[in-house]
């Protein structure tokens, strides 16, 4: 309990001074969004014109003012609306984050399916062949824009074979290729923290004595082996999984579909304040949940945090 | 576990000064002004005049790739240079106290560890203008968190050796341990690391070129050639697939240079230096290690 209300108390002071630097970030921006936004809409460019639309969105008042008035609206599940559409942001935000998590997470889910026996043969057999694919791979996931990647991936499905409608296609079918692309990026580098996670076990004198016991391999790695390279595992996910708002923004560009980030690209030329305070919250939010999770899963994973921290 | 690093970390050090001669020439010379449309000369072929030929407003794709280039070779040298100088000297300095400060300096270094920091160069850049300036300076500035802890890492295990305690036992001072003992031990895993980020951080800014916030279109990025061009891709695969490759090349060159031949495998077969990260970190309580690894830009 008490280890759940300090979590909780820390995970509040830090959204509230999260809140603080995205206000004071979006702030400092060079432009006013009322004069974007004038001509954006082909309105004469007037003082009269400004200082309504300031008025409007409630920027006449001073900074402190405007901060507080945010804070609460925000806390209390009124997000404003946007400048940009008039539509109130929270809707917009529950009815795109489905879609960044699907493509975010999704990925992930299909690269720890693929990178977990990738490593595992690998590591059965070093230098073999699957150890090779799976240095090819981290070496891709390093080297391999993305964006490229997807439009090499739309050229051949789309184009090419015409498998795939990656525009005009049923929902799933649009979600495919950008799932693939974060798998694909994604799997090389877990798949190479479980290896390692592995041959470490391997060189281990705890591995080697339960072995010299007469263990046979296979029920001494799935008894010894397997939780510590799940260990490092659960780590790189953590990684992975805490920029999965925000790192898809590139994805859902290249292949329009529509994500909080594929908004936020949008907001942002129009200057769109409370749209980006409000991704930038949701993204600290993301991260925290995320950290929470890893520290679940550490404390579940490993018998040693549990004696050290009770 | 060894902690002795291959003698490879440096074999190929010497690509580093070809390769900024090359991106100093690039940007001085370049066979047609990059952005000098010639409507009359659309999608030439290669030719002797424009060898790798021309895009859809008739400029020249060689010098285009050149200009951009040496743009990405801007951000990745003023991305080495802060994250090597601010993750130094907050290492060290974490490393050198005790208490209070080294908490505070390492709590630091951690927040920029996780500040997604191409999210906020996509902030950033949109806000106040698209550059190799504008955008190296928010990657490094956000960046330097993993090197500071590795550096913390290194500097804290050179500290505990015996040699160092001895020296210390003998009246050296900080300052002359750090000079003497600590630092011959820690650059080589610093180069090799920066070696195996270095190549993301030229992605990092072609992505946000492809993303093209705040920037003017027409530039010759190559993240920003390649979202231009995509619209030819049928008709005109080579558009696309030069600055790709390109990319992908400098890249592994970049690779090549800094990391040695063993970095080229460094993640992915427990080479010595990725056991030396993830030792260091397990000991230091750095959870998030493979961040390390890859400070999980996912997909870009």
């Amino acid at each position: 309990m008490s280890w759940a209300a300090r979590e909780a108390g820390r995970a509040v002071l830090l959204l509230w001074l999260a809140s603080l630097a995205a206000f004071a970030v979006i702030r400092a921006m060079p432009a006013d969004p009322a004069v974007i936004t004038l001509l954006a809409f082909n309105q004469p460019l007037t003082d009269e014109a400004v200082a309504a639309l300031h008025r409007q969105w409630g920027l006449d008042r001073s900074l402190v003012e405007q901060y507080a008035m945010w804070l609460v609206d925000f806390v209390s599940g009124d997000w404003r609306r946007s400048f940009r559409t008039g539509e109130p942001i929270f809707a917009e935000f529950m009815h795109r984050l489905p879609v960044s998590l699907t493509i975010g997470l999704g990925g992930l889910a299909v690269a720890i399916a693929l990178a977990v026996p990738l490593a595992e043969a690998a590591s059965r057999r070093p230098h073999g062949f699957c150890d090779h694919l799976l240095d090819a791979l981290t070496l891709g996931a390093q080297a391999v824009p993305a964006f490229w990647l997807a439009s090499l991936l739309i050229w051949l499905f789309a184009v090419e074979f015409a498998w795939l409608r990656p525009f005009s296609g049923a929902t799933v079918e649009r979600m495919i290729l950008p799932i693939a692309i974060v798998a694909i990026t994604g799997i090389g580098p877990l798949a190479a923290v479980y290896r390692a996670g592995l041959s470490e076990v391997g060189r281990s004198h705890y591995f080697m004595v339960a072995l010299g016991k007469g263990g046979d391999p296979e029920t001494t790695l799935a008894r010894h082996g397997r939780r510590y390279a799940a260990m490092g595992l659960a780590a790189a996910l953590t990684a992975e999984a805490s920029w999965v708002i925000g790192g898809t923004a590139v994805v859902e560009i290249v292949f329009g579909l529509p994500g909080i980030s594929q908004f936020l690209v949008e907001s942002l030329a129009m200057r769109d304040y409370f749209v980006v305070q409000a991704y930038l919250m949701v993204a600290v939010a993301w991260m925290i949940c995320v950290a929470m999770a890893a520290q679940i899963a550490r404390h579940w994973l490993d018998p040693r945090e549990r004696v050290a921290a009770p | 576990m060894s902690h002795h690093l291959p003698a490879t970390v440096t074999r190929h050090l010497w690509l580093v000064p070809v390769i900024a001669v090359c991106a100093a020439a690039a940007a001085a010379w370049q066979p047609h002004p990059p952005e000098a449309i010639d409507l009359g000369a659309r999608h030439l072929g290669p030719s002797l005049s424009h060898v790798l030929g021309t895009d859809h407003l008739g400029r020249d794709l060689l010098s285009r790739l050149m200009i951009g280039g040496a743009r990405t070779m801007l951000v990745v040298a003023l991305v080495a240079g802060l994250w090597t100088i601010l993750g130094t000297c907050v290492g060290l300095c974490a490393a050198c106290s005790r208490g209070l400060a080294a908490a505070a300096l390492l709590r630091m270094a951690e927040f920029f560890a996780v500040l997604p920091s191409l999210l906020a160069a996509i902030v950033v850049t949109s806000l106040f203008g698209f550059g190799p300036l504008t955008a190296g300076y928010v990657l490094g500035l956000t960046g330097w968190g993993p090197f500071a802890l590795l550096s913390f890492g290194l500097a804290r295990r050179g500290l505990g050796e015996p040699y160092v305690l001895a020296a210390r036992a003998l009246g050296g001072s900080t300052a002359a341990l750090m000079r003497r003992h600590v630092w011959p031990v820690m650059w080589e895993t610093q180069l090799s690391y920066l070696g195996t980020k270095l190549g993301r951080v030229a992605i990092a800014y072609a992505a946000l070129a492809f993303l093209g916030l705040g920037a003017d279109a027409g530039r010759a990025d190559w993240g920003a050639m390649m979202f231009e061009y995509r619209l030819f891709a049928l008709d005109h695969p080579w558009l696309l697939l030069w600055p790709g490759a390109a990319l992908i090349a400098l890249c592994v060159v970049l690779r090549l240079a800094i990391g040695g031949d063993n970095g080229a495998r460094v993640p992915a077969t427990r080479g010595d230096l990725a056991s030396t990260i993830e030792h260091d970190a397990e000991q230091e309580r750095l959870k998030f290690t493979p961040g390390i690894a890859r400070a999980g830009e996912t997909a870009i």
